[in-house]
């Protein structure tokens, strides 16, 4: 086979929509998959009936750094961005939308989903990932009801991937344990380890641990809060596999893992005077645990492979325990005590017949709620369960190479939720070799928990309300069918694979829209105030009271054997319906969602010298995006935040046994001037204590778009061992 | 199977293609085979084929000659029609590669 071809040909293998069980699906496959994925850092699949872009360990070496939310740095589809200025959470987002809209899974179990929509994706480290699957579009209707924008789904390295690597030719035995540290000038450092071994025929195991942790504030800007939040996570993973006779094979894994971190103001950072108290300061604390067992079991019928059943249990627990504010009861801070309890079952099953397969669920979630929050303008406990029982299926139409059609339906009865119906439509048509064409539409639902899964939006002195002057009176805490959002997804994508010149490229053009029939809006753009409330047609009169429109186009091309390209640009155009609350009666007033811009570039290239080194740079510009205004006179206060451009890059040095790479982030060393509203005197520039008029009336850490770290230069090693 | 009939165009760079045979067996063949072609300067693009394997080889003829190529195969351990590779050199492939053995070489086809 010809080079550029392997990659294709190689993806070809993975299949068109076999969701009983990736890794079963992986297992059968492995060694096709697993060479080409070598090939290409970033490969979209030309035979799925999706458009998936399969995201290779090769590529996200790229990314400086450390976590899955960091991961996407070199992507061009999805943006990464913090959700403020205090407590360090960043949020992904896919058409503009934020990453609770998509189903972001790992191995097919939920990650980010109730309180882990916070910050889910810092609890998976970078270097335990094997590859990612991001789905620009609806995902498939057996993965669950939640995927509006598209799905992620994240493969961790199993036991096999480590023994696979070190029992293979030519290892020499290595590949079975793997070494990871990092440092960066922001005091940031992480140790990563994973290590396989194989018992006997039957059984491997694998444990992956994570340390990480920042102890050494910075407060580069001098407005007196840290620039990063201090904290520590110590994350583990371990992992069983078990490859029966008969075509039985299972994974168990056990994930435990503990994250704290402490921002905000810094008695130590030189802008407050001698003898002030961490007391005297305001303060943001988040400690988070997750405790979590999943089950994987999957039979083939080795006479009929394409027979199939699968079952995966999970168990889990997850704690977060917010403060924000000055510790002390007269100051009436912000303080959370959620806990979600909950385990959820499903059972594939999958058969083909020639043309046609089937793959069906059985789904069964049980969460278990409470959630105390005492804010200053609000405070309860509630608790709530939460329980969903769902039936999907798909079908799968395959009647010759050229083309795919997947027509799907999942019913979902949720006791939060209610009924729902969720009917989604996948078709590819390829009608000329390297040309793929494809079209996608879908329902998908989700039940918001908008005051944990906003944490970050509590670094402010605004006050939070739901909507005192609207028809809709209610308080939109989670857990009632005022806090579920639906959405409508649609989009088509056309998709080139090129050789020129000997060399593989490609062309990618995608036009999605996302419209949501009901969603909570959150509604910063009244001066001094956070409004929370549902929007749905009946209160604003329009069918789809939050919409995303976007177009995407994107390019690769390999130069020449060391030398790869890419180019990317986004067109993106968010709307939501807002209630004007400034006036007696509420008004329906439909503006840009903020912190989205609307035009966004990216080019990126890498280049491959003799001897092992390799550098690769990144420029991101961000257009001019939307941001909630300060001035208090005006209704609707939008104003725009300036266009901005990103430079990154690494240069890498690898050999057999490791690598060795140092980058920098920000290379430009862009920072948004005055990240934090009301930490300074306007006048005099001097850190103000939150009893300050001021800062009182003015603090905001929410208002951010664009880098609060100026440039960060970063050194890691990867051992194989 | 030589599925680049694109003209060859572009870069102002002059490019030769050639296809020739090279011994081997596997994958991890192939690699060593590929790298020490893509090694040289001058070399645009190589791809070797395990079941016919032809290898193909795009290259400018003012920067490496056609000789280079069969040395360079071989110098990691591969016959190619031109030059056959030293005996210590054909040592150092890796046991599931020695494509001399008709055992090794049973195993790979058999399967």
């Amino acid at each position: 086979m010809k080079l550029p071809f392997l990659l294709l040909a190689g993806l070809a293998a993975s299949k068109v929509a076999g969701q009983v069980d990736t890794t079963l699906y992986n297992s059968l496959q492995i060694e096709e998959v697993v060479v080409r994925e070598e090939a290409a850092g970033l490969s979209v699949d030309s035979k799925s009936v999706t458009l998936n872009l399969n995201i290779s360990r090769t590529e996200l070496k790229k990314a400086a750094c450390c976590n899955l939310s960091e991961s996407f740095e070199t992507n061009p589809s999805i943006d990464v961005s913090f959700t403020d200025a205090v407590t360090g959470t960043k949020q992904i987002q896919l058409f503009g939308l934020a990453g609770k809209y998509a189903q972001i899974q790992v191995e097919m179990t939920p990650l980010v989903r109730g309180l882990l929509a916070n910050s889910g994706l810092s609890f998976i480290p970078g270097t335990w990932v094997q590859s990612i699957q991001l789905t620009k579009g609806i995902g498939a209707v057996n993965n669950g009801p939640e995927s509006m924008t598209g799905q992620i789904n994240v493969e961790i390295l199993k036991p096999e991937d480590l023994v696979d690597a070190a029992e293979s030719p030519g290892s020499e035995g290595r590949g079975d344990v793997l070494l990871n540290g990092y440092a960066n000038q922001g005091g940031r450092f992480e140790f990563n380890e994973a290590y396989g071994l194989r018992l006997n025929d039957h059984w491997m195991v694998a444990s992956l641990g994570h340390f990480s942790g920042r102890q050494q504030a910075t407060d580069v800007n001098g407005d007196g809060f840290m620039d990063n939040p201090l904290g520590y996570q110590v994350n583990g993973m371990l992992r069983a596999r078990y490859f029966g006779q008969n075509g039985w094979e299972g994974l168990y894994t056990f994930h435990a893992l503990e994250d704290v971190k402490e921002g905000g103001q810094w008695a130590g950072s030189g802008a407050f005077p001698l003898g002030i108290e961490t007391t005297d300061l305001w303060r943001s604390k988040m400690k988070q645990g997750r405790l979590a067992f999943t089950s994987k079991m999957g039979w083939v019928n080795p006479d009929h492979p394409d027979q199939s059943v699968g079952t995966i249990l999970q168990l889990y627990s997850h704690t977060m325990n917010g403060f924000m504010g000055v510790d002390q009861p007269s100051n009436s801070p912000t303080d959370l005590q959620g806990i979600q309890n909950g385990l959820m079952a499903q059972f594939l099953f999958r058969q083909g017949w020639g043309n046609w397969a089937q793959t069906s669920a059985l789904l069964f979630s049980r969460d278990l709620y409470s959630i105390l929050l005492s804010a200053p303008s609000l405070s309860g406990l509630y608790d709530w369960g939460e329980q969903n029982v769902g039936l999907s299926t798909e079908w799968t139409w395959n009647p010759n190479p050229s083309f795919t059609g997947v027509f799907g339906a999942r019913y979902d009865y949720n006791s939060v939720a209610s009924h729902q119906f969720s009917p989604r439509m996948h078709l590819r048509w390829a009608p000329i070799e390297g040309h793929t064409l494809r079209v996608v539409a879908g329902r998908g639902f989700r039940n918001a928990l908008p005051l944990t899964e906003e944490w970050g939006r509590f670094a402010s002195n605004r006050q939070v309300r739901f909507a005192p002057n609207s028809i809709y009176s209610g308080w939109v805490w989670g857990g009632t069918t005022d806090s579920r959002e639906i959405a409508l997804n649609a989009g088509m994508s056309y998709s080139w694979n090129f050789i020129w010149n000997y060399m593989p490229g490609s062309l990618q053009m995608d036009a999605h829209s996302t419209q949501f029939g009901q969603t909570v809006v959150q509604d910063y753009y009244t001066p001094g105030q956070r409004y929370m409330y549902p929007q749905f047609g009946s209160l604003t009169g329009s069918t789809s009271p939050m919409s995303s429109n976007t177009l995407g186009a994107a390019m690769t091309y390999q130069l020449n054997k060391r030398t790869e390209m890419r180019l990317a640009y986004r067109f993106q155009d968010l709307r939501t319906i807002y209630r004007d609350e400034t006036g007696v009666i509420a008004q329906n007033v439909t503006l840009p969602t903020p912190f989205v811009p609307k035009h966004r570039w990216m080019a990126h290239g890498s280049y491959e010298f003799k001897g092992g080194w390799t550098v690769d740079g990144t420029l991101q510009r961000y257009g001019e995006q939307p941001v909630p205004g300060m001035d208090p006179a005006g209704y609707p206060a939008v104003e725009m935040a300036p266009a901005f451009n990103l430079l990154s890059g690494q240069i890498r040095k690898a050999w057999t046994g490791g690598d060795v790479y140092l980058g920098v982030e920000n290379g430009l060393n862009v920072m948004q001037a005055n990240p934090i509203d009301g930490a300074v005197d306007p006048v005099t520039g001097a850190a103000l204590l939150p009893t300050h008029p001021i800062f009182q009336t003015q603090f905001d850490a929410t208002r951010i778009w664009g880098p609060i770290f100026g440039r960060m230069v970063y050194l890691g090693t990867n051992l194989v061992l | 199977m030589l599925l680049v009939a694109l003209p060859t165009l572009g870069f102002g760079q002059k490019k030769v293609e050639i296809t020739f045979q090279t011994d081997g067996v596997c994958g991890m063949c192939e690699k060593r085979i590929e790298k020490a072609l893509l090694d040289l300067d001058g070399v645009w693009t190589a791809d070797w084929n395990q079941e016919t394997h032809a290898t193909f080889v795009v290259y400018n003829p003012k920067k490496v000659s056609e000789m280079d190529l069969y040395k360079a195969v071989a110098g990691v351990g591969h016959d190619t029609p031109k030059v056959k590779a030293k005996d210590e050199d054909y040592a150092k492939v890796h046991a599931c590669c020695k494509y001399r053995d008709e055992e090794v070489n049973a195993a790979h086809h058999g399967g």
